[in-house]
């Protein structure tokens, strides 16, 4: 505890106690909502992500929570050891918010033992390099002693023993410090509420919910002492002081100094990807990947609507179709999708891989901040940090369509993995892929899924959490013209996230339960609307691989190609970059990937010789045999009603 | 003791933008005079790039949500007007029972003024033509975003209005008597919605009967 040694008096005491207990509130207040969670005590995914304050051991209470009557969430570790750190309440706390864009490759020579709570009064002690972070924020909390014994609180104590009590001195002084710690709750309450509606608040939101996709991360460092700031930075800066409080022997007061915008820091091209892109991927009404907006005039002219335009992982021009961007994905899309504020709109990204880091290297840096998990990586606030990066993504078995890939390299995992089990599909569908191909690639998915996450429980509480945001941007987005039909059936899904998917093509073919049957561990495959966008294409998916299956037999392949020509009107051919990459490939095998009734008519067309009847017989004989142990397999792995039959 | 008034600064809004608004603006008020334990919960705003501070209390909610109701009820009957919802912290004290009959007499020490400017959505224009169409519709969302985002603005400025009269007026709040969460006695006054124009002022004059006009309580 913190003591001033110059009173000794039991009076004194509790002064001394209330001021050093506001000192510690006050930085409480200040990183709860600044620095990631990474409190010693009871780490929580949960505990962060919900309410902030609300979740937290609402069964008992914290003492320190009775403090100034406001019960706040587990306190961040640089909290734990205030007491210890702080000399005396004569100094100042001076806390500095600093934004820091990390390093694409692990700085190994940075110093790791260093403490939370170390004096970072010198630049070098960040050990970054000087155009490498910034101060964002400052708060300085300081405690000033009346030189003379200050008449006017006498006063002000008198007054409240004449109002109250009719001026006995202990009455007095009582009333007077019952009134200076109501003053102290309510200057409290308008720290929260103040410290929430300060830009950095968003930005603090968004890095904790993006994970570590980005360099960016907030940080701070304590010290007693001010280091001034430039006059070009003071420039940017707009100050808030609260109205000190008098104590009985000195002041209390309380002062931040913050960048007035966060533009220029956020509008770089690495800056955070929001779930304004993941509303894009998965589950939006218009994510039906076969179906494009084409009423829409362009993503550039109007930002508000790119949400709505469709930008698929898969799509080669995914780069080009950035502009998405263009929508604050940053400033105000927490899973709000409609409401965009055009002034805070972010420069468009040209490409993904032109900007992001490489994101192996990424993760290997959170590998190196994890495992050196002392006190100095806890000043880098990273508690989801290794879950989002893909390890190994060179590793997924995407012979074709390794630029689709490519493209969504820098974006979380599980967009990463559904991207690439979708292109699989859609590839299937096109070119009749091998079976092979989804069942070879689950496995890898999937463990690499479990080897990114050494805190896998976490990584899907937080996907989880992202799911939800976006299930509230679906709402919104239910009143738009577009994809009506789907938004139908995603109201019509339950809300049960953890649920495997239930329909099944009417078929009961192999092919998805495979995909099932690997074990596909991604969390956004836990997700009804995805897996279901995914089954209703099954069928055709299905029959596709029947129909190579069919087409390898010599006498039926012949007049193939001029049959099939007609069913590219049921293709969009723009939809799916695996045309444009694999064109060779996939011309000939999009034909052969089509609708039932094709393949119908290429079976009658094919059933003129008495060879070609016999010979489709034992075809037939087989794709019976396929189907029933497709069926049995369904109704072994899936108890649940068939939800959705196309 | 002063009744300290605070007039916040008038806000344009739609009607279904009035549950937000008023819900950001009543909570983050009663947020810094709920002066028992608080565990308090961020709420982020829907509609706005907003994230307020509320009390964790069923009954606080509620009592704003059905106050809240009640006011859009009666912006329903009368759209397009100026309106105020008031929110007042009071104190009871007993009386010696005079010819008036009121034995229990409040001391408004607070009165908060939350002025709305209600308005209806413009209507888009009706073509046939589909492109045109699809460029009104395009002009009226971005003018709707617009708005959208000038109104978060402003009521961000309020929010820190809220703030800055809190930090400002402090010596006439009532010392703490209780440990509840909600510290003092309030009510929240929208206008009356049986009664068209008069209702407001038959409650503010009904008020001033029970209890004397604020400034004669100093």
């Amino acid at each position: 505890m913190a003591t001033s040694p110059s009173h000794s008096s039991p009076e004194s005491a509790i002064i001394e106690q209330v001021i050093t207990e506001f000192f510690a509130k006050s930085l409480h207040i200040i990183l709860e909502s600044r620095s990631p969670y990474v409190s010693s005590r009871n780490y929580s995914v949960d505990q962060f992500m919900s309410s902030p304050s609300s979740s937290c051991s609402s069964s008992s209470s914290m003492p320190r929570d009775k403090w100034f009557n406001l019960a706040l969430r587990d306190c961040p570790a640089a909290l734990e050891n205030f007491d210890i750190w702080r000399k005396s309440n004569l100094d100042p706390l001076v806390i500095d918010i600093v934004l820091i864009r990390r390093p694409l490759v692990p700085d190994v020579a940075r110093p790791l033992g260093g403490c939370l709570l170390r004096n970072f009064s010198g630049n070098r002690d960040l050990a970054l390099e000087p155009k490498s972070w910034k101060i964002v924020e400052r708060w300085i909390v300081q405690y000033e002693r009346h030189k003379s014994s200050s008449s006017k609180n006498h006063k002000e104590i008198r007054k409240c023993g004449t109002k109250n009590n009719g001026g006995s001195s202990c009455s007095s002084e009582t009333a007077f410090y019952k009134k200076t710690y109501e003053r102290y709750i309510i200057l409290f309450r308008s720290l929260y509420v103040l410290i929430r509606l300060l830009p950095m608040y968003k930005l603090f939101r968004e890095l904790n919910s993006s994970g570590q996709i980005c360099p960016l991360s907030l940080s701070h460092r304590i010290s007693s002492s001010i280091q001034p700031f430039t006059q070009e930075d003071e420039a940017k800066m707009n100050q808030f002081t609260f109205v000190p409080i008098d104590t009985p022997r000195g002041r209390l007061s309380l002062s931040v100094q913050y960048l007035r915008t966060l533009e220029d820091i956020r509008s770089e091209p690495s800056a955070p990807l929001s779930l304004q892109f993941i509303l894009d991927y998965v589950g939006s009404p218009t994510t039906d990947p076969f179906r494009r907006l084409k009423s829409l005039p362009s993503a550039r002219s109007s930002p508000a609507l790119v949400s709505f335009t469709r930008q698929h992982s898969w799509s080669n021009d995914h780069g080009a179709l950035a502009s998405v961007s263009h929508c604050p994905s940053v400033a105000c899309s927490e899973a709000r999708g409609i409401r965009c504020n055009p002034s805070l709109c972010l420069p468009p990204l040209t490409h993904h891989n032109d900007h992001s880091p490489p994101v192996i290297s990424e993760s290997q840096n959170a590998a190196v901040t994890h495992k050196n998990n002392m006190s100095f990586d806890e000043f880098w606030p990273s508690p989801f940090s290794p879950t989002s990066s893909p390890s190994s993504p060179a590793h997924l078995p995407g012979q074709r369509s390794p630029n689709a890939l490519q493209s969504v390299f820098s974006f979380p995992i599980e967009i990463i993995i559904l991207s690439y089990v979708i292109n699989n599909i859609s590839v299937l569908y096109r070119s009749g892929s091998s079976q092979i191909d989804i069942a070879k690639a689950c496995p890898n998915t999937a463990s690499q899924t479990q080897a990114y996450s050494s805190e896998g429980k976490q990584q899907i509480k937080m996907d989880t959490l992202r799911c939800g945001n976006y299930r509230t941007g679906l709402t919104l987005v239910k009143g738009f013209p577009s994809g009506k039909d789907d938004t139908e059936k995603l109201a019509e899904l339950p809300s049960s996230s953890t649920q495997r998917p239930r329909s099944r093509s009417s078929s009961g073919l192999s092919l998805l339960d495979k995909f099932d049957d690997c074990g596909f561990p991604c969390p956004f495959a836990d997700y009804k609307d995805v897996t279901e966008s995914c089954n209703r294409r099954s069928p055709d998916a299905v029959i596709g691989a029947v129909v190579r299956m069919l087409t390898t037999a010599a006498p039926l392949r012949q007049g193939l190609s001029d049959l099939c020509r007609p069913s590219q009107v049921f293709m969009d051919e723009s939809l799916n970059p695996c045309v444009q990459h694999d064109q060779d490939n996939t011309e000939q095998s999009e034909c052969r990937a089509s609708t039932s009734e094709i393949l119908a008519s290429v079976l009658l067309k094919s059933k003129t010789a008495a060879e070609g009847l016999e010979e489709l017989r034992r075809y037939k004989e087989m794709k019976e045999s396929i189907l029933k142990r497709g069926a049995s397999r369904s109704s072994d792995v899936d108890s649940g009603p068939k939800v959705c039959r196309q | 003791m002063n009744c300290e008034t605070c007039q916040l600064k008038e806000l344009v809004v739609e009607p279904p933008e009035i549950r937000e608004v008023l819900r950001s603006i009543l909570h983050t008020i009663l947020f810094h005079r709920a002066l028992g334990l608080v565990r308090p919960k961020d709420v982020e705003c829907e509609l706005f790039d907003i994230i307020y501070v509320q009390c964790e209390d069923h009954e606080l909610e509620k009592k704003i949500d059905e106050k809240i109701n009640q006011f859009i009820g009666w912006v329903e009957k009368h759209p397009n007007r100026k309106s105020q919802v008031c929110i007042s912290f009071y104190e009871v004290k007993n009386k010696h029972a005079t010819w008036f009959g009121n034995k229990i007499e409040r001391f408004y020490w607070e009165q908060w003024y939350i002025n709305l400017h209600i308005v209806s959505p413009k209507p888009h224009g009706k073509s046939h033509n589909t492109k045109a169409h699809v460029v009104t519709g395009e002009n009226a969302f971005e003018e709707s975003n617009s708005r959208c985002a000038a109104l978060g603005s402003s009521l961000r400025e309020v929010l820190l209005q809220i703030i800055n009269f809190v930090n400002e007026k402090k010596d006439h709040i009532p010392p703490l008597q209780n440990s509840e969460i909600v510290s003092f006695p309030y009510e929240i006054s929208t206008p009356s919605s049986s009664d068209s124009s008069f209702g407001w002022h038959a409650d503010v004059l009904k008020r001033m009967l029970q209890t004397g006009h604020p400034s004669m309580l100093s």
